[in-house]
């Protein structure tokens, strides 16, 4: 473990920006809510923030993106394209780190997915542990408050200075390169040690239940009327599933010129919640009912994810929660409901 | 063989035709994949034998309904062009008054009587009086939409406008909810389909594309409600673009 001196960490970031070829992206505030976004300054950075609007995720499966180009003026040519811009992306908190090692499984699964994988190989993650707790988020309770892998280099606030967590060489490589850091000693490992013990405490919000259980409480309540009854409220905006660290959909669509010779194929997000999500060519929908669309994330969070790759695909980050205008979307409060019955 | 096409406009600020032509340098593409053989507002040309014909504007007259008539009767692919044409518009608003208010409203005392070009009606959308085959919507169009409906017209393919609310543009460009401003947005009953414009320059969405094909309007109210609007500002709301739909 090492530390670092707060001006000397803003120093460091401020070298990065200048002087490192990466685009070096941080957390910042909007409004009175805080993004990802390109940094022009260290002292743009808010790593006191509580979550971001969207995860870091949009990086790698970026909103919208050009999958291939083809032109048919002469004969038929096509080109992948692959826009990979390697990026530092400092503030990440721990249960975003630990989705994103979701995502690296799902896109490596049965497809290689390169435009998602060479955009990961080429970032750099520097992770925070979290300050202030959003007051939707239930992180605590998922085992994903504080991670030991999935970082670069990962930050913990000790007031005038910085420990940081090496995760990799490089991590390793950009501290040596444009940082002035100390090592730290025993006392300080045992004192961020202790901080992070107890960053899972500080969540209000809590599932009244191991995690683990949730498949199993999931497959009981398939037919549970609180389906229905919240679904009622939905307004189909598929919100809760754009927000989400880890809702991995997409559409593909074919983009024409007006010239008609020359187009390119792109994916935008998607969603679940959507009503034409699970339409098909015929017509045919296969979850036309609002409610069907509803229970379908909450099965695929606590259930269906876990049953193909082993972990629980929801970390607790509330975006869902707070993005959700009738308040339907809170996994915590849907999950807590099903185990009271 | 080029598909031949024809613009026609009725009750409207002709902003939608204005749209086409702003496609600028793509409009010489524009040409060379489809003959444009009526355009008012662009030619002194004019044809009537043409397979799509774009419709802009509502419907206020009788006049206005035989001609449409006309024209569907001659096109083999009928478009309704902008949020005039396929919902009303802002023309409808007047739907709430009568008809001899409205009259008297704009025109005073002034002699209209047996004046066929007075003589209007509750505005209708082109839908109301013949069959639409493809909607462009907004107020005005967008002109990437507009190139995805010629280009899969062109094609041959039916092209795929979204059946999502606004909230998911919204969502996929990274907005601060407006509702977290005090603003009342219609996004979640909106069909997406312009990038999320106004959020995305911190104003609420004003239902200008008309609704989604199922829209939860309840849900909708209740949302406007718990944010602070009384259930009719909220309903008030919708007046602007969403009349017909809000009337039914
Ligand atoms: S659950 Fe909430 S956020 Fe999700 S689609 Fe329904 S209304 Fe939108
Ligand atoms: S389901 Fe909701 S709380 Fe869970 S990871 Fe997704 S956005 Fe976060
Ligand atoms: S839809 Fe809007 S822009 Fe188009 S003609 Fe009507 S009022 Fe004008
Ligand atoms: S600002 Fe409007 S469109 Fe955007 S998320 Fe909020 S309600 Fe939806
Ligand atoms: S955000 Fe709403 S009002 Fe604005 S352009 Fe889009 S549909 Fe129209």
């Amino acid at each position: 473990m090492k530390l670092i001196k707060k001006d000397e960490f803003l120093n460091f970031v401020d070298s990065l920006i200048k002087i490192d070829p990466r685009r070096v992206i941080g957390v910042k505030s909007k409004g009175n809510k805080f993004i990802f976004d390109t940094l022009n300054s260290a002292n743009e950075l808010r790593l006191d923030y509580d979550v971001t609007i969207l995860p870091p995720k949009k990086y790698f499966l970026p909103p919208t993106e050009t999958l291939l180009k083809y032109d048919l003026t002469d004969k038929f040519s096509v080109e992948a394209v692959n826009e990979v811009t390697p990026l530092i992306i400092i503030g990440v908190h721990p249960y975003d780190l630990i989705a994103l090692q979701q995502m690296d499984i799902v896109f490596r699964d049965t497809y290689q997915d390169h435009n998602y994988i060479r955009k990961r190989e080429e970032s750099i993650l520097i992770g925070v542990n979290i300050q202030n707790v959003s007051p939707y988020s239930f992180a605590g309770s998922m085992g994903t408050a504080t991670t030991e892998e999935g970082f670069d280099l990962m930050l913990t606030d000790l007031g005038d200075e910085y420990a940081i967590e090496i995760g990799s060489e490089k991590g390793e490589a950009i501290l040596n390169k444009y940082a002035k850091i100390a090592d730290a000693d025993g006392d300080t490992i045992n004192k961020v040690h202790d901080i992070k013990g107890k960053i899972a405490s500080k969540f209000k919000k809590q599932l009244n239940f191991p995690p683990e259980e949730l498949p199993k409480l999931l497959e009981e309540n398939y037919d549970n009327e609180l389906w229905e009854k919240n679904a009622q409220k939905c307004l189909s905006c598929g919100s809760c599933n754009l927000v989400c660290p880890t809702c991995y959909c997409f559409d593909v669509q074919d983009i024409v010129e007006l010239n008609l010779r020359r187009g390119k194929r792109v994916r935008t997000w998607d969603g679940c919640l959507l009503e034409d999500f699970a339409k098909v060519a015929t017509g045919e929908n296969f979850r036309e009912d609002r409610a069907a669309r509803y229970r379908h994330r909450f099965m695929r969070k606590g259930k269906y994810l876990y049953d193909r790759f082993g972990f629980i695909a929801c970390v607790g980050c509330g975006r869902c929660a707070s993005a959700c205008l009738p308040d339907i979307a809170d996994p915590c409060k849907v999950f807590n409901a099903l185990k009271e019955g | 063989m080029k598909p031949k096409v024809a613009f026609f406009d009725f009750a409207s600020c002709e902003g939608c035709q204005l749209q086409v032509l702003n496609l600028e340098e793509s409009i010489i593409e524009l040409i060379e994949i489809v003959d444009v053989v009526s355009f008012r507002e662009a030619m002194k040309e004019h044809s009537d034998d043409y397979d799509i014909a774009f419709v802009e504007g509502s419907i206020a007259r009788p006049m206005d309904e035989e001609r449409l008539k006309k024209i569907r009767s001659k096109a083999k692919i009928l478009v309704a062009l902008g949020a005039c044409a396929c919902t009303g518009g802002i023309n409808a608003l007047r739907n709430q008054y009568s008809i001899e208010m409205v009259k008297k409203g704009v025109y005073g005392d002034a002699d209209i009587e047996n004046n066929p070009y007075f003589d209007v009606f509750h505005t209708k959308a082109v839908d109301e009086v013949v069959e639409v085959d493809y909607y462009v919507y907004g107020c005005p169009v967008d002109k990437d939409e507009l190139t995805k409906v010629i280009t899969s017209l062109a094609l041959g393919k039916r092209p795929e406008i979204p059946n999502y609310p606004v909230c998911v543009e919204c969502k996929k460009e990274g907005n601060v909810c407006v509702f977290e401003e005090g603003k009342f947005c219609l996004g979640p009953v909106t069909r997406a389909g312009c990038g999320a414009r106004c959020p995305s320059n911190n104003n609420a969405c004003e239902g200008c594309r008309g609704l989604v094909d199922n829209p939860n309007i309840n849900s909708e109210l209740e949302v406007l409600q718990k944010y602070g609007l009384t259930l009719e500002d909220a309903l008030e709301r919708f007046k602007m673009f969403c009349y017909r739909e809000m009337s039914k």
